[in-house]
């Protein structure tokens, strides 16, 4: 038997043959012994299948399974809020917030220079998130600018301020 | 709690013309009574409860926002499952992007191999309790590929036509009758393995 025949096979146990060919294919599996063992192979298989979802079931109770589904739909229907407007202010506030930044780094640094040596216990760096640290090891000071309003979460909770 | 008499004693129908409305208990009554089957579908096609009951959950949020298209020309079940269908072969496609096919799964879209095996002369139900049945099919589903086994479920559960199958799955018919003889002969033959080796 050929591929050709094979799906044919098929087609007529799932009853999708126009009637001169289902005809046919009926004629042979009446006569042909390996299309025959094909067919009720296929047909064994099918029945085998059968009914096998029914005895599936939620793993979870009623409430449970309905909570997610009722969130889920409160959720889509509950508008969502309108995204914050930058406003000029807070550009400028931004604005400001890192050239002060930038000017205490400046100012460091002079101070640095123009006031003797830099000692090896002094470290000044920028870090992530519009931060710089001026870090003195000889005295135990360490100055934290960080601009304001905060981006990030360590600037929401932990606000300019010099640490001892 | 929602299981009120009110609507437990109501007809499906009824129902759901209470939840076009926006009644949101209907819908839930709704939920309770067709809930396995739905479920079932997801876990047939994906095998992986948690996958099944997420995605059976998200099925029947968007049967929620489309119950306005409901018009009621197949009972509100067959309409939820079609819906769980596309959820579940959406996941699918997902699932396939994310990972390569091996070269395994090539060889078994072609079904080569398969159409060469010698016919299974057993029947796989005889001799078999429903429960022992129950299993050895779920561990030879198991080892379909998603492709195989959506279109065995798409015919054996869903009842659906060739046509409909490749409309469905976005393949032709041609595509369909091969897929579907391979997964066929492959479920004939892991039963027979499955039973042999007992």
């Amino acid at each position: 038997m050929n591929e050709e025949l094979h799906i044919k096979l098929q087609a007529f146990l799932d009853g999708e043959l126009p009637e001169a060919e289902a005809r046919e294919i009926s004629s042979l599996i009446a006569r042909d012994a390996d299309a025959a063992a094909l067919h009720r192979e296929l047909k064994h298989t099918r029945a085998a299948i059968a009914g096998f979802e029914n005895r599936i079931t939620v793993p979870e109770t009623r409430e449970f399974y309905w909570s997610k589904i009722r969130r889920d739909i409160q959720q889509l229907e509950t508008p969502e809020p309108e995204a914050p407007r930058h406003s000029l202010f807070s550009f400028w506030r931004r604005t400001l917030a890192m050239s002060g930044g930038f000017a205490a780094l400046v100012i460091a640094l002079l101070v640095g220079t123009t006031f003797g040596h830099r000692t090896p216990g002094t470290e000044i760096a920028l870090a992530e998130g519009d931060a710089f640290t001026y870090r003195n090891y000889e005295s135990g000071t360490t100055l934290v600018w960080l601009s304001y309003p905060a981006e990030n979460g360590l600037a929401e909770n932990q606000p300019a301020a010099t640490l001892q | 709690m929602p299981s009120d008499t009110k609507y437990s004693s109501q007809l499906d129908p009824a129902l759901v013309k209470a939840a076009q409305r926006g009644d949101m208990l209907a819908f839930e009554e709704l939920v309770a009574r067709h809930r396995d089957k739905i479920y079932a579908r997801c876990y047939t096609m994906l095998r992986n409860e948690d996958a099944a009951l997420d995605l059976s959950q998200e099925a029947w949020v968007k049967a929620w926002q489309r119950l306005a298209q409901f018009q009621g020309d197949s009972s509100f079940a067959t309409w939820a499952t079609r819906i769980t269908i596309n959820v579940c072969l959406d996941q699918l496609r997902k699932n396939k992007r994310q990972r390569a096919e091996s070269i395994e799964e090539l060889d078994e879209e072609s079904g080569g191999v398969e159409r060469q095996m010698p016919v299974v002369t057993v029947n796989p139900t005889e001799r078999l309790e429903r429960g022992e049945l129950r299993q050895k099919i779920d561990e030879a589903l198991g080892k379909l590929t998603d492709e195989h086994r959506s279109v065995l479920v798409l015919k054996e559960f869903q009842e659906m036509e060739y046509k409909e199958i490749a409309k469905t799955v976005g393949c032709s018919i041609g595509t369909v009758m091969s897929r579907l003889f391979y997964a066929r002969r492959k479920m004939a033959a892991l039963l027979a393995e499955l039973k042999n080796a007992e």
